[in-house]
C-alpha cells in the first residue's frame, strides 16, 4: 500500500502528454532579467548601463540574507536597467542584456557543449566529502540558487538549518502533482545521478543524515531511474507515493513520507524534516560541480497545443515567453505554472524567471455558468486542510474577515482543490484568497 | 497579438462534475422505481407523475420570472427532481388537483420561498408531500393495491404493511417475495425494495451520493428495532424506508457537509423513524424523521466541523 | 358543565401564571433609557454605517444623550436640519456649519485612456481582481471598475459608468460615511471636503509607479512631473512617491494645476476657468 496524505485530496486528470526528452531552447538575442525572482529582497545590480557582461557573470547580488544573486544567462552588453511587465502585468526593475551576433554563436557553442558532457561526464563521488558544508552554503549562495518549486526562496537560506533544530530528514520534493507540468519529471528521468550528488551536496551543507526523494507513482520512469542511480553506500531512498493533487504541498508531502502533520503556522523543521524540490538538488549540483550559477532551468510547454510542441526544454533565464515554439490556440489561456496553481499571464513579451516551470496553454472557451451553492460537501472532502472552504469563501464574500480567521483561513495553501471540485463552478478560493490576504494584513 | 489572452484567478481546470449533472444522476437512479409505479398502478401513475413533474417546472418558472425576476433556474433539473420524488411519495390515487397543490406547496413554500435551489432548509418533496398528508389524510392514506400490467387500476385499496401492523393485525397476506419485489399497498415509488436498491448502486457507483447516510439510517432502524424486538427485515422493505434514505435523506441542500456529519444525521433518521413506527400513532416516519434532521442540519454542520489537518489554535482573532 | 368550568379554571389559572412570569421577567430585565434616545434616532439616517466612528445609529442616539451635547459628535450622514432638531433635543445650541465631506475617485483611467490588456474570466468582484492581478487595464493601482464600492454604499450614491468602466460618484447622494474608502481594495476613494460653492480639485490618479511605466499603461496617469506643483500659487501640491497629492486644507480651487497637467489627471467639480482665459 503506497502512503499519501491522508485528508482531502483531488485527482485531476494528469494531461502529463509532453514528451518526456529535454531540448535546449536556443539562446535569446535580449534577455530580460527581473531583479526580483525571488522571496526576499530584490537583488541589487552590479553592473551599469554599457557593460559587457559574460554568460554566467554576477551582474546582480544578495542584497539581504534572504535574497538571491543574479548571473548574466547571455554575453552581451547591458543595454538597460528600467522597468519591465512581467507575464502578469506587474512592472519590476529589470537589467536588459542584448547580444551581438558574435557573443551569441558562442555562448550557443558553449552551452551545447556544458549540456553534451551532462551525461558521459565522470561524476565526482567524493565532491560531497570533500566540501565543508559552509563551502557548499556559499557556493549555492553564490549561484543564486532559489527553490525551483514556484516559492523560489534562497536555496542557502534554507540550508542553513540551525543546530537546534536538529533535523532528521532531508525530502525531495519530486511529486509534480501538478497536472500538464512535467519539466521535474523529465529532469528526473535525464539526470537521476546529478540529482543524487545534488541531494548528497544539499545533505551535507544541512547537516542532515538521511534523505527521502518522493515521486508519485504516475512517474514510474523517473522512479526507476532515481532508483538505479542509487547505489548501497547513499542513504538516500526513493519513496513511490500514491498520485494525489496536492501531495507537492510542503505540509502534505511530510505526512505523506513521514506521517508528522506539522501544525497550523509552522515549518516543516519542527517535525523534523526540510523539504527541497528536485530541480533545486539538479541546481545546487550544477553550482557545486560545474559552477555554474542559476541561469537556465527546465520548463514544460504543453496544454492545448500542436502535440508536437508539448516539449519540455532548457531556457535561459530572461528568455522572452514569445520566443518559445508554439501556437496558441482558438482563446487563449496561458498559465504560467500548472493549471491549479499556476497564475494566468496577461502578456507574453515577459521573460523566463527562476520560478517558471512551464507554461500551460489552455483553450478557456466559454465559461460555464455559476449556479448556486447546493451544499453537497465537495469542497469540505476535497480540502487537503480540512477546512469548509464553502463556509471560508461566504465569510471572505461578505467581507467577515474575522470568522473567516476563526474558520482557519490562514491554512489554507491555495491549492484550488475546492474551486476545483465545485459542481456548481463556484469561485470558492477567489474569495477564500481575499480572506487570507485581509487577515495576514 | 490582436486577440486578447484570458486571465482568471487560479485554478483553471474543473472537474466535469456539475450541479445538473448530478440531478441528472439522480433522474437516472429513479427511472426503475418510475418503472415499477407505472407496471403496479397503471395509467393513474402516470397521470400523478406528469402532474406533479409539470406543476413543479411550471412554478419554478413562474416564480423565477415573475416574483424574484432571476435567470432562470429549471434548466438544472432540481425541479423536475422534485417533481418525480413528489409522486412516488403519492398513492396513485390521489386526486390530480391535491397533487398539483402538493407540487406548488413543495416548490413555491419549500424551495423558492428561501431563496431557490440550495437555500431551502427542508426537502422539498417532503414538504409537499407532508403538507398534503396532514391535509388530507384520507386520500392520503387510501392505497390502491397494486395491478400488475398497465391496465387501468381497478380501485380496490388495501391496508400497507405498516398500518396492518399499527392496528395490531396479521402481515401474513404478504410474502416477502411481494414485499421486495412491491406487489403490495403504498406509495407509488416506495413499493418496490428491488427497483430502489438498483438505484442506490448506480448512484454509488457514478459517486454522486456517498453510502455514509444510507447506511447510517440503515444503522439507526437497526438499532431501534433490535431494542424493540421487531423484524428489522420487514421494516426496511415496509414503507417509504427505502425511498426515503437513498433519494430523500441523501439531498445535498438539506443534509449535513461533513461524513462524520452524515453519519450522525442518518443514524438519527433511523432512530426516529423506528420510533414513530413503534411508538409513534403514525404508521410510517420516514418523512417525519427526514424532515426534523433536515432541520437540525444547519446545527449539525456547526458543530461536526471536519477535523483541521492542523489542530485548531486558541489564539486571539486578529481584528 | 364540570368540564367547562374546568377548562375555564385550568386555563385561567395558567394563564395567570403566565402574566406573572412575564410582569416579572420585564421588571427584572427592564433597562432605563432615556426617552430622547429614540428621539434622536428617529432624525438619523438608520443607515448604521458607522462613519460617526460608534456602533450604529443607535449608539450615536446613546453617546449624544451621555454627553449632552454633540461636541466631537458627528453624523456624516444627516441633514445640516436634523442634526439642528438634536441639538434642539438635547438642549444646546446648533452646532457650527460642519464641514461636509464626499468621497471622489482617485482614478481617471477610462477605457479610451486605459485600454484593455486581457480578457477577465474570472469572479465580478474588484476584491477577487485585485487579489490575482493587476486589473484588466494592466494599471496595478486603477479602479477595477467591478463595483465593490457601489455594494457598499448606502445610500445608492455609487455606480459604475458602463461607458467609462469607472466608479462615479453623485455627489448629492453621497454624506461622506467612508464606507466605500473601506471597501475598495485599491483605496481609491478619498473624502475631501465639499468645498466652497461646491468646488473641489483632486488628482484623480494612484498610480505610484515612475512616470514612464505609469504612462504605459495609462494616457491618464499622473507622471509626477511636478508641474502641477510649481504652478499652484498655494503651495498645495506635493508630489511623493512619484504622484502629486492636492491639500484640500491649502487648495484654494483656482484651478490653475488642471491647465498645465500633461496627462489630465487632475480633475475637478467645475471647468477651470480661469486657466482657459489664459490660453
Amino acid at each position: 500500500m503506497r502512503n499519501t496524505f491522508k485528508k482531502g485530496g483531488i485527482h485531476p486528470e494528469a494531461h502529463k502528454e509532453a514528451s518526456r526528452g529535454i531540448e535546449l531552447l536556443k539562446l535569446p538575442r535580449k534577455a530580460v532579467v527581473p531583479l526580483s525572482q525571488h522571496i526576499g529582497a530584490p537583488a541589487r545590480p552590479v553592473v551599469s548601463k554599457g557593460d559587457k557582461v559574460r554568460r554566467g557573470m554576477l551582474i546582480a547580488e544578495n542584497s539581504a540574507f534572504v535574497s538571491a544573486g543574479l548571473h548574466a544567462p547571455i554575453s552581451g552588453t547591458v543595454a538597460e536597467i528600467v522597468p519591465v511587465a512581467l507575464l502578469w502585468g506587474k512592472s519590476t526593475q529589470a537589467i536588459v542584456i542584448e547580444a551581438d551576433e558574435e557573443e551569441h554563436r558562442a555562448d550557443t557553442e558553449l552551452r551545447q557543449e556544458y549540456w553534451a558532457n551532462m551525461i558521459p561526464g565522470e561524476s565526482d563521488r567524493l565532491l560531497s566529502e570533500r566540501l565543508s558544508p559552509e563551502e557548499i552554503r556559499r557556493k549555492v549562495s553564490e549561484a543564486g540558487v532559489v527553490g525551483l518549486g514556484g516559492a523560489t526562496f534562497p536555496s542557502h537560506v534554507k540550508l542553513d538549518v540551525k543546530s537546534e533544530a536538529r533535523p532528521e530528514m532531508l525530502i525531495i520534493n519530486g511529486c509534480e502533482c501538478e497536472p500538464y507540468l512535467m519539466c521535474d519529471d523529465a529532469l528526473m528521468c535525464a539526470y537521476p545521478g546529478r540529482i543524487v550528488e545534488g541531494v548528497e551536496l544539499m545533505m551535507k551543507a544541512a547537516g542532515i543524515g538521511k534523505a527521502v526523494i518522493a515521486v508519485e507513482d504516475n512517474k514510474p520512469e523517473a522512479a526507476a531511474s532515481l532508483s538505479a542511480a542509487l547505489d548501497s553506500a547513499h542513504d538516500i531512498s526513493v519513496r513511490v507515493l500514491k498520485t494525489k493533487y496536492p501531495q507537492g504541498g510542503e505540509k502534505q508531502l511530510v505526512e505523506a513520507v513521514t506521517g508528522r502533520r506539522i501544525g497550523s503556522g509552522k515549518l516543516p523543521a519542527s517535525v523534523g524534516a526540510v523539504v527541497h524540490n528536485i530541480a533545486t538538488a539538479f541546481a545546487v549540483w550544477q553550482a557545486v560541480a560545474t559552477g555554474q550559477p542559476l541561469i537556465e532551468r527546465v520548463v514544460t510547454i504543453t496544454g492545448d497545443i500542436n502535440p508536437q510542441e508539448r516539449k519540455n526544454y532548457i531556457a535561459a533565464i530572461g528568455t522572452p515567453f514569445n520566443e518559445m515554439p508554439f501556437t496558441l490556440p482558438a482563446s487563449p489561456k496561458i498559465i504560467v505554472g500548472g493549471p491549479m496553481m499556476g497564475r494566468a499571464a496577461v502578456r507574453l513579451d515577459a521573460p523566463v524567471m527562476k520560478g517558471t516551470s512551464g507554461l500551460t496553454v489552455l483553450d478557456a472557451g466559454v465559461k460555464p455558468n455559476v449556479r448556486a451553492c447546493v451544499r453537497c460537501g465537495a469542497c469540505v472532502d476535497a480540502c487537503p486542510m480540512g477546512l469548509e472552504p464553502y463556509l471560508i469563501s461566504t465569510y471572505g464574500r461578505l467581507r467577515m474577515w474575522d470568522d473567516a480567521y476563526a474558520a482557519g483561513v490562514s491554512d489554507c495553501l491555495e491549492c484550488g482543490a475546492c474551486s476545483y471540485s465545485c459542481p456548481s463552478y463556484r469561485p470558492i478560493l477567489d474569495y477564500i484568497r481575499v480572506a487570507k490576504q485581509r487577515c495576514k494584513r | 497579438m490582436s486577440e486578447l489572452l484570458k486571465f482568471s484567478p487560479s485554478p483553471h481546470i474543473h472537474t466535469s462534475r456539475t450541479t445538473p449533472g448530478a440531478m441528472a444522476h439522480v433522474l437516472i437512479a429513479l427511472v426503475p422505481a418510475v418503472f415499477c409505479a407505472l407496471y403496479f398502478f397503471g395509467l393513474p401513475a402516470l397521470w400523478v407523475l406528469l402532474v406533479s413533474i409539470s406543476t413543479c417546472v411550471a412554478t419554478e418558472w413562474l416564480i423565477t420570472k415573475y416574483m424574484l425576476r432571476r435567470p432562470l433556474s429549471i434548466n438544472d433539473y432540481s425541479a423536475v427532481l422534485t417533481g418525480v420524488l413528489l409522486a412516488l411519495n403519492l398513492p396513485s390515487n390521489l386526486p390530480l388537483w391535491m397533487v398539483a397543490v402538493g407540487a406548488v406547496i413543495a416548490i413555491g413554500i419549500a424551495k423558492m420561498a428561501f431563496g431557490g435551489l440550495g437555500c431551502n432548509i427542508f426537502n422539498p418533496a417532503l414538504v409537499g408531500r407532508v403538507f398534503l398528508f396532514i391535509s388530507f389524510s384520507a386520500a392520503m392514506s387510501t392505497w390502491p393495491l397494486p395491478d400488475a400490467g398497465f391496465g387501468d387500476a381497478d380501485g380496490a385499496t388495501g391496508a400497507t404493511i405498516l398500518s396492518l401492523v399499527k392496528m395490531g393485525q396479521s402481515t401474513a397476506e404478504f410474502t416477502p417475495q411481494d414485499m421486495i419485489l412491491g406487489n403490495m399497498g403504498g406509495s407509488m415509488g416506495e413499493v418496490s425494495a428491488v427497483a430502489i436498491l438498483i438505484g442506490l448502486v448506480y448512484l454509488l457507483v457514478t459517486k454522486v451520493v456517498s453510502w455514509h447516510i444510507p447506511g447510517a439510517i440503515l444503522l439507526g432502524l437497526a438499532f431501534i428495532d433490535i431494542m424493540a424486538g421487531y423484524p428489522v427485515g420487514i421494516d426496511i422493505v415496509s414503507g417509504g424506508f427505502l425511498l426515503g434514505a437513498v433519494f430523500m435523506a441523501t439531498d445535498y441542500v438539506t443534509s449535513p457537509m461533513t461524513k462524520r456529519g452524515m453519519l450522525f444525521y442518518g443514524f438519527m433518521i433511523g432512530v426516529i423513524t423506528a420510533s414513530i413506527r413503534r411508538w409513534g400513532i403514525y404508521p410510517e416516519g420516514m418523512s417525519f424523521a427526514i424532515l426534523i434532521m433536515n432541520g437540525a442540519t444547519p446545527l449539525i454542520n456547526r458543530h461536526m466541523r471536519p477535523s483541521r489537518f492542523s489542530p485548531r489554535q486558541r489564539k486571539e482573532v486578529a481584528v | 358543565m364540570q368540564t367547562v368550568i374546568y377548562t375555564i379554571v385550568v386555563l385561567g389559572v395558567l394563564g395567570l401564571v403566565g402574566a406573572l412570569v412575564l410582569y416579572l421577567t420585564a421588571k427584572r430585565f427592564h433597562v432605563e433609557e432615556d426617552e430622547r434616545i429614540s428621539r434622536i434616532e428617529d432624525l438619523l439616517p438608520g443607515a448604521n454605517c458607522g462613519a460617526c466612528g460608534r456602533n450604529g445609529c443607535h449608539d450615536f442616539a446613546c453617546a449624544c444623550v451621555e454627553k449632552g451635547s454633540l461636541e466631537g459628535l458627528v453624523c456624516p450622514g444627516a441633514s445640516a436640519g436634523a442634526m439642528d432638531s438634536v441639538s434642539e433635543i438635547l438642549g444646546v445650541a446648533p452646532a457650527a456649519d460642519r464641514e461636509r465631506f464626499v468621497a471622489v475617485l482617485k482614478c481617471n483611467g477610462s477605457c479610451t485612456v486605459r485600454p484593455r490588456v486581457y480578457e477577465y474570466d474570472g469572479a465580478e468582484s474588484c476584491a477577487v481582481m485585485d487579489a490575482v492581478g493587476v486589473g484588466r487595464s494592466g494599471c496595478a493601482y486603477g479602479c477595477l471598475g467591478c463595483g465593490d464600492c457601489v455594494g457598499a454604499c448606502r445610500f445608492g450614491a455609487l455606480s459604475i459608468n458602463r461607458e467609462t468602466g469607472l466608479a462615479e460618484i453623485d455627489p448629492q447622494a453621497c454624506t461622506g460615511c467612508g464606507a466605500c474608502t473601506a471597501e475598495c481594495p485599491r483605496r481609491l476613494l478619498e473624502l475631501r471636503p465639499v468645498g466652497r460653492r461646491e468646488r473641489r480639485v483632486w488628482v484623480a490618479c494612484s498610480n505610484r509607479d515612475k512616470g514612464a511605466v505609469a504612462r504605459k499603461v495609462c494616457a491618464a496617469a499622473c507622471i509626477a512631473c511636478g508641474k502641477c506643483s510649481r504652478e499652484c500659487p498655494f503651495e498645495a501640491i506635493d508630489v511623493n512617491g512619484n504622484l502629486a497629492y492636492v491639500d484640500a486644507a491649502k487648495c484654494k480651487t483656482c484651478g490653475k494645476c488642471i491647465g498645465v497637467c500633461p496627462t489630465g489627471a487632475i480633475s475637478a467639480t467645475f471647468a477651470p476657468a480661469v486657466v482657459n482665459e489664459k490660453i
